[in-house]
């Protein structure tokens, strides 16, 4: 029996509402995503879908820990982001959908989005290069004297990028407030971690880089949270970049079209068993934050959000055809 | 019939069939052969034209590199020069954009500054079609037919794609080998099992006709073809030309083509301003202008990134029906 990784944490340290916004956060993603898979498979959706299964902890656990001024750059398994920031189920569906009214207007699909009024910028899919990216927009908050730091999301595979590398020590010669969030899902699409690195822990970089590297488990919001509200303070007293390894794995395919056949099946089971989302729920009727049915509760609200949202977004128009050159430039 | 063709080895056969047999044939025959990318080891890579090969051939001759485009080709620079014949999959031909420095800065003037020889081949799934989005749907050509010491080739069907994938790495250069992703599986010929090289630089006729002449290559091969049905409905005769090699590109094709009808149009998935048919035309336009009876004109990209939404897309990309439109302008010009 898998034990509660949070057993060991105070809950109490911080407001009951906080760990109740993650939870809901991490519903809200899981249950978005199970939908989305479900129209993928029904052909209902354009292009492919990639989803965060198994990774929520992880962005609830940072994104909660953020400030209004801070700043992310959330990947492909981060809807949790997106969604903590303030974006809503029903912009998901129209990004998914192709509709106009959605945050990239139909122009872009699945997962690149993002909302720079909730300090969140839309990636693009070439891994790493998101990453300085946040570092240059954390620059200039501070110099506009905002207290601001950032959060950028990669996988395993993206720190093997030369764009990874050239951030994280640009963002340690400047002593930029950089959180480098490392979902470590010991995959990146087939090639696992033995073909992609050989150093023990992706954090063993750090001391090469002059900073400090941090450890937590990825499928523990809980001490995901905690810690990242730790370094987080301090980062905003001193500012410095960290990495931060998140362990877990990615028990879906890379996307829906992957059934994932290389990952061993005992592997996924292991994990299966430390779901994020059943840790959670176990951390909070344990520290009796809330009752099983208020839990339960919040279970329904997110699925009653996600009916009214994607049956809203099905009933707005994609683009208009006629539109299709605008935009191009700023005017 | 049937077991005449059966006897022949003849079997239908698809585009990425095509390049997966290219592929085994060259790590067969050649023991200088290596390939390597992102997951094209046990996985077969994102679009499987490598499944199987790391099975019969080794670890040491396919393997799955870090995701790392700059160093991948930073490393086939290295084996080239020593004697290997690297063939690099980039997962999609976006993520070259990563590695451009060491193509076009390091491989492409090798030859030219040292005398070097760099035979790599890199290989890159492009062109949209299917809601990929800006990321997952580029048509980069240009920038690599605009670099001195790369040579490109971008292949329309079945046949062309095993010869031209010999041809590629047998050539003592860099060669980018675009390969449409919309055509690995849509288009199918009956092909024997044997083939012959496909030689670097030759245009292929792929259809004749009096009334006009589209240029094209690539997936707009496929859509041209099309397009000359519906006119040859109604009388029109198109001749449709398959550029198959971007650069070195076959000139003489191109002006015989011409003289037979006086009539161009160029038609590509890429965007158009500075987009190959640029070049076509304006090559056109230097050495045939006298066999001109019409203006060139051009059917490609309008110049925005490439939208997802199906809505945008199916306008975005140029179509049997655009290309329809631009020679029934031109026909009648
Ligand atoms: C520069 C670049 N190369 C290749 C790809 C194709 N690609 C997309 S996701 C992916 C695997 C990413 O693995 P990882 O960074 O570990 O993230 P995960 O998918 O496991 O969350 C690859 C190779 C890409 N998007 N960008």
């Amino acid at each position: 029996m898998p034990v509660c990784p949070s057993s060991s944490l105070d809950l109490n340290q911080i407001p009951r509402n906080q760990w109740l916004a993650i939870y809901r956060t991490m519903c809200r993603a899981r249950f978005t995503e199970q939908r989305m898979i479900r129209l993928y498979h029904q052909a209902k959706i354009f292009g492919g879908v990639y989803t965060g299964f198994g990774h929520e902890a992880i962005g609830a656990g940072t994104a909660h820990a953020g400030g209004d001024n801070d700043l992310f750059t959330p990947c492909i398994r981060d809807l949790t982001v997106h969604l903590a920031r303030g974006l809503s189920v029903l912009d998901v569906f129209r990004q998914f959908l192709a509709r106009a009214t959605g945050p990239t207007r139909g122009r872009d699909g699945n997962v690149h989005y993002g909302r720079l009024d909730q300090g969140v910028y839309a990636m693009i899919s070439h891994l790493g290069a998101m990453i300085s990216v946040a570092v240059g927009g954390v620059m200039a908050r501070r110099r506009q004297g905002l207290d601001a730091v950032a959060m950028a999301y990669v996988g395993d595979g993206a720190t093997s990028t030369g764009d990874f590398h050239e951030a994280v020590n640009y963002a340690s010669v400047f002593d930029v407030p950089l959180l480098v969030v490392i979902e470590n899902n010991q995959f990146a699409y087939s090639t696992p971690n033995s073909q992609q690195y050989r150093c023990k822990h992706l954090i063993d970089r750090a001391p090469g880089y002059g900073i400090e590297g941090v450890q937590v488990d990825g499928n523990d919001a809980v001490a995901v949270h905690l810690k990242v509200r730790e370094i987080v303070g301090e980062m905003r007293q001193t500012p410095r970049p960290v990495l931060l390894e998140c362990d877990t794995l990615r028990i879906r395919g890379h996307g829906e079209h992957d059934d994932a056949g290389y990952i061993p099946e005992a592997l996924k089971a292991e994990y299966a068993a430390r779901d994020p989302l059943d840790n959670m729920r176990r951390s909070l009727t344990d520290a009796e934050i809330a009752t099983a049915r208020e839990l339960d509760t919040i279970d329904s609200e997110c699925q009653q959000e996600i009916d009214e949202g994607y049956q809203q977004a099905l009933a707005e128009p994609m683009p208009d055809p006629a539109t299709l050159l605008e935009g191009v430039y700023a005017e | 019939m049937t077991q005449t063709l059966a006897e022949t080895g003849v079997v239908e056969r698809t585009y990425v069939d095509c390049i997966r047999q290219a592929l085994q044939q060259l790590l067969r025959d050649d023991d200088r052969v290596v390939v390597f990318g992102e997951d094209v080891g046990a996985f077969g890579g994102a679009f499987k034209a490598t499944l199987g090969l790391q099975e019969e051939f080794g670890r040491d001759r396919v393997f799955d590199t870090p995701i790392a485009e700059s160093a991948i080709i930073g490393s086939a620079i290295g084996m080239a020069t020593q004697g290997l014949r690297p063939i690099i999959e980039m997962q999609f031909l976006d993520f070259m954009n990563t590695a451009l420095h060491q193509l076009i800065n390091n491989a492409a003037t090798i030859h030219f500054r040292t005398g070097n020889a760099v035979p790599i081949t890199v290989r890159a799934p492009c062109g949209g079609g299917f809601g990929g989005g800006p990321f997952h749907s580029e048509e980069l050509e240009t920038i690599f037919c605009h670099m001195p010491g790369l040579k490109v080739v971008y292949p329309a069907f079945p046949c062309d794609a095993r010869g031209l994938l010999v041809s590629a790495v047998e050539d003592p250069n860099p060669v980018v080998y675009l390969e449409n992703k919309y055509l690995y599986r849509h288009v199918k010929e009956c092909l024997a099992d044997n083939f012959e090289p496909v030689p670097i630089g030759v245009a292929r006729v792929c259809r004749r006709g009096s009334d006009a002449t589209i240029i094209t290559y690539g997936a707009m091969v496929h859509e041209s073809l099309a397009a000359a049905d519906v006119l040859a409905a109604e009388e029109r005769q198109i001749m449709v030309v398959d550029l198959r090699t971007l650069k070195p590109y076959d000139h003489d094709t191109i002006l015989a083509a011409v003289a037979a009808t006086n009539r161009v149009l160029v038609v590509h998935e890429a965007w158009r301003c500075c987009g190959f048919g640029a070049e076509i035309a304006a090559g056109i336009a230097e050495r045939g202008f006298h066999l001109l009876d019409a203006p060139i004109m051009r059917v490609a990209a309008p110049d925005v990134p490439i939208p997802f939404a199906p809505s945008l897309e199916s306008v975005y990309r140029p179509s049997a029906g655009t290309i329809v439109e631009a020679l029934r302008e031109l026909i009648e010009y």
